[in-house]
């Protein structure tokens, strides 16, 4: 056995049930810095739980999560989180530059309010995702694409190390989805990790370096040239899956 | 003067909170909270036997806080679903809060007269000491919600966000749902227990039309609220016997038709106007599309 370098998340038996049926079973994950993974399973497989479980959002009836050999109640201010986009209401009176300045909250402690600092950490935050001519936008009068990349922004104001991003593609054009990908490509240069839940088998491929395969147990883990196997797809999604392997 | 000036204090508290109860969809809550609450002065009144405003709200808010953690709960910890939890609870509590007045009343107790007046409000019993109350009680209530105006923001945008951020969300929302109950236990006496919910979201309903901004948004229903208030404490003191709750509400009534009907954006009146222009255009524009296609 190699000493290995501190992982990025590790996640030991984890099981999570909401009522009688586990969604989550015993399940593991060991991450490195650095890598763009996806999490890829059928519907109701916990892709969405295992995230919310990182970020102790859900409360797991057995196992244990470390954020670089830490609990993640010591590691928040590491974790960037992109949630699900249908999970807010988009008519809430605010604007564009507001939500954003949002993931500057947990950085600011109590009793303080978002100054200069905050608002141009979330313009530089806005170019990255070229939202930059909508800062004074009302968030109703978004797009599916621009809601998302608003929630993207808000991520990167976090300054986090490891990023869990909860379906960023739902819903979004094919251009959008170009600009997210380049984007979390860069992040990983920057040595952060990325853990991103993903429905389209077709590009996952192209756009991540890890894979985990997930239909309430751990089916596979691991880099996609090794992981993404059509034996692995298969035992994911019971045979229901036609894939063609390039 | 003094009625009156309690009126417009109150509708600006419970606009201002009940703005809070219209964001997270939980008008409703308000509802519950203040029908349950009537058992609470019942009870506060046979334990003590005294009128004093201040005892009696404590005794409304005890109930009325009871009622809502009842009802989170029940939803928590059972499969029932939210509007059967608020249902259960509005009408037990305030079935029990009738069988104690009634009780009250039988005794023959000649200080009980007025409690009834938590029912459908009586403006025209508002003092100076419950000005006095309702200033203090609501003037700290809206401090505290301006202290943690980020954590409750973000609390009601984004819980899911709040709670990795490591907010306490748990206690934000009780602490949230406390500040509605004392909107709420304030405004008993004025309003009564059957239609102060109105005040809390009519305001916030108003004022969400004219803007996009949550703290205009907040301001703005305050100013509603306040209006409501004295405009129905005007108009019932000058008949005799018209309940001050039905006559403010309707007030508030016609401040939300007004916002619904001719805010700009949202408004229905500016709707249809936007749909009739846009169809024109679009009718010009298919007309030279055609003639050109023609040609």
């Amino acid at each position: 056995m190699q000493a290995s370098e501190a992982k990025a998340i590790e996640v030991t038996d984890l099981t999570v049930a909401y009522q009688e049926q586990p969604v989550l079973w015993d399940v593991d994950l060991d991450v490195p810095p650095g890598v763009l993974l996806s999490i890829v399973g059928p519907n109701g497989a916990g892709k969405t739980t295992l995230i919310k479980a990182i970020l102790g959002l859900v409360r797991p009836a057995a196992g244990n999560v470390l954020i670089y050999d830490k609990p993640y109640e010591a590691q928040r201010r590491m974790v960037g989180y992109v949630p699900q986009r249908g999970t807010v209401d988009w008519d809430f009176p605010t604007n564009v530059l507001d939500v954003v300045m949002m993931g500057r909250y947990g950085a600011l402690g109590w009793m303080r309010r978002p100054g200069k600092q905050e608002r141009e950490l979330a313009m530089q935050a806005l170019e990255k995702v070229g939202m930059e001519a909508y800062t004074t936008r009302q968030i109703s009068q978004l797009s599916g694409g621009q809601q998302q990349r608003v929630f993207l922004a808000r991520a990167l104001v976090q300054d986090a190390t490891v990023y869990l991003m909860d379906e960023p593609f739902q819903g979004v054009d094919a251009t959008t989805e170009r600009a997210i990908v380049t984007l979390l490509q860069e992040l990983r240069e920057k040595g952060k990790t990325v853990v991103v839940v993903h429905h389209d088998l077709q590009t996952v491929t192209d756009y991540f370096d890890w894979v985990m395969l997930l239909n309430i147990r751990r089916i596979a883990s691991g880099p996609v040239a090794e992981t993404f196997t059509p034996e692995n797809l298969r035992t994911t999604y019971g045979g229901r899956v036609a894939f063609i392997t390039k | 003067m003094i009625v009156a000036i309690g009126a417009a204090l109150l509708g600006a508290v419970s606009g201002t909170l009940g703005t809070y109860a219209v964001l997270r969809r939980q008008s409703l809550l308000g509802d519950a909270i203040s029908h349950a609450a009537l058992p609470g002065i019942a009870i506060a009144f046979l334990l003590t036997g005294s009128k004093t405003p201040l005892i009696l709200v404590l005794g409304a808010a005890v109930a009325g806080w009871l009622g809502t953690l009842f009802i989170l709960s029940i939803v928590r910890l059972t499969r029932i679903k939210y509007d059967s939890a608020l249902g259960i609870i509005l009408s037990t509590f305030f079935g029990f809060g009738l069988v104690l007045h009634t009780l009250i009343q039988r005794t023959g107790n000649a200080n009980q007269a007025g409690l009834d007046t938590f029912l459908f409000g009586q403006a025209a019993t508002i003092l100076e000491s419950d000005v006095l109350t309702i200033g203090i009680l609501g003037g700290i209530a809206i401090v505290i919600m301006l202290v943690f105006w980020k954590e409750l923001k973000l609390l009601v945008f984004d819980e899911g966000f709040a709670a990795s951020l490591g907010l306490p969300i748990r206690a934000l929302d009780i602490l949230l749902t406390s500040l509605l109950v004392i909107a709420i236990v304030l405004g008993l006496q004025a309003v009564g227990a059957v239609l102060m919910s109105a005040m809390l979201v009519a305001p916030a309903v108003a004022a969400r039309q004219w803007t996009d901004k949550l703290s205009v948004m907040m301001l703005l229903a305050a100013g509603f609220g306040a209006l409501a208030g004295v405009g129905g404490t005007i108009i019932s003191s000058s008949a005799s016997r018209i309940p001050t709750g039905p006559t403010i509400v309707l007030c508030a009534t016609v401040v939300v038709g007004f916002s619904i009907v001719l805010a700009p954006n949202r408004g229905l009146l500016w709707n249809r106007l936007r749909y009739q222009r846009n169809k024109r255009n679009l009718k010009m524009l298919g007309g030279q599309l055609f003639q050109s296609e023609e040609q």
